[in-house]
């Protein structure tokens, strides 16, 4: 797993941040955490699907984090443990309220089986120009909320948030080699989701059809 | 090498991370360049990937920062009471206890919040509440935490009837309403869950 080079700038100035803090300068800490906050939310959202209980974790995860900063390690970013805390979180509000019962059929996958795309139409535009950028959001959204959870994070950390390949596996838990498979299948299922080909999405305000669902 | 329509599709993320190697890439474009199908498979990936960087994909619930910011102050910043405070968090804390076995014998005729989870209300606004039917807490008109056809009531009525405050809209509207200092924040501590005014 890569480590955060010693020589990062971002890096340097977050663990001064960091041990400024930790000597007594609490107020600091909103300024460590300022480029994270949207983050956060982002990826509590990403996994609980409600934005009243996303806010709710997003604040849970600073108050922890701030509470236990003294045993963040700074060889590691700042930011992949501040997600970590805030994906646990997450996950340990989703086993309360037990949304996991309700969890996709993907989700129980083997991840070893390769995914074939559905669709093979021409789609080397993109329609961006055809509909207005909220239409778009909706559609987009949609479609990453149809995929299972284990997808869902991978690519809104990775494509979203643009954590590296490594910070993501780190974040989670997984090997890179997993992030990378589910990076990939996540990929080509949005792919099959959004093509116009397929359901036309992008041509009718419809929700995505339920027999298109990569699983179904 | 030469590579088939199947091995294209299990390394096309792998090619827009820049993570095949140099022979592979030459065999992947040789067969994406007389392959439409494979050529679909690529533009659309290619589509997906800029499609989600540009949007900004989930707006920020309204007033997150205050609220974010609001709920990290007791940690970070310490809670601050004056010596004046100190003296009222004391003296109400006694008067409380003292007050303690009148309010547990009054506690069965008083309002029994409709979810076990909220926090009763300690102080109330002084104009109507908005509530819905079928939920849980009373909000100030607007929320964006409520949902569903609300109706005004006074907030008493609301409180008689079992809703618990909005812990989002209401404790920012007291606190612009000067109801909440960081003064009594103190003394709400102490205070016994009990409704006031």
């Amino acid at each position: 797993m890569t480590l955060a080079p010693r020589s990062d700038p971002g890096h340097e100035h977050e663990a001064a941040l960091i041990g400024r803090i930790q000597r007594g300068e609490r107020e600091l800490f909103y300024e460590l955490i300022r480029p994270y906050e949207r983050r956060v939310f982002v990826i509590a959202f990403t996994i609980l699907r409600n934005e009243a209980d996303a806010e709710d974790v997003a604040q849970d995860a600073f108050l922890k984090a701030f509470k236990y900063l003294a045993q963040f390690r700074s060889e590691s970013r700042f930011s992949t443990w501040l997600i970590q805390v805030a994906i646990n979180e997450a996950r340990q509000r989703q086993r309360k309220s037990h949304l996991e019962i309700m969890r996709p059929i993907a989700d129980q996958e083997n991840e070893d089986g390769t995914y074939t795309p559905r669709d093979f139409t021409d789609w080397r535009e993109i329609p961006s120009e055809a509909l207005e950028r909220k239409e778009i959001r909706e559609k987009l959204v949609t479609a990453l909320g149809s995929l299972a959870q284990k997808y869902r994070e991978v690519f809104v950390l990775r494509d979203v948030e643009h954590m590296s390949i490594e910070d993501t596996a780190q974040a989670l838990g997984i090997s890179a080699g997993a992030v990378k498979t589910r990076l990939l299948r996540a990929r080509l299922m949005l792919r099959d989701l959004l093509s116009p080909g397929l359901d036309g999405v992008w041509a009718t305000n419809s929700q995505i059809p339920k027999g298109t669902k990569p699983w179904s | 090498m030469v590579v088939t329509c199947e091995q294209v599709w299990r390394e096309i993320s792998n090619y827009f991370e820049g993570d095949v190697d140099p022979a592979l890439r030459q065999a992947l474009e040789g067969h994406l360049a007389q392959c439409p199908r494979c050529q679909s498979v690529r533009d659309g990936v290619r589509n997906v990937i800029e499609l989600y960087s540009d949007e900004p994909m989930f707006p920020l619930p309204v007033a997150f920062y205050p609220r974010l910011h609001g709920r990290l102050a007791d940690q970070v910043e310490g809670r601050r009471i004056s010596r004046r405070a100190w003296l009222v968090s004391v003296g109400v804390t006694g008067a409380l206890a003292a007050s303690a076995a009148c309010a547990a014998a009054l506690d069965r005729f008083g309002p029994r919040p409709l979810s076990e989870m909220s926090q009763p209300a300690r102080r109330l606004p002084q104009r109507l509440v908005a509530i819905v039917d079928g939920g849980k807490t009373f909000h100030v008109p607007g929320c964006p935490f409520m949902h569903g056809k609300y109706h005004l009531v006074a907030p008493e009525e609301a409180v008689r009837q079992g809703y618990a405050p909005c812990t989002r809209c209401m404790r920012d509207a007291l606190r612009s309403a000067g109801k909440i200092t960081p003064d009594f924040e103190g003394e709400e501590s102490a205070s016994s869950a009990t409704v006031e005014e």
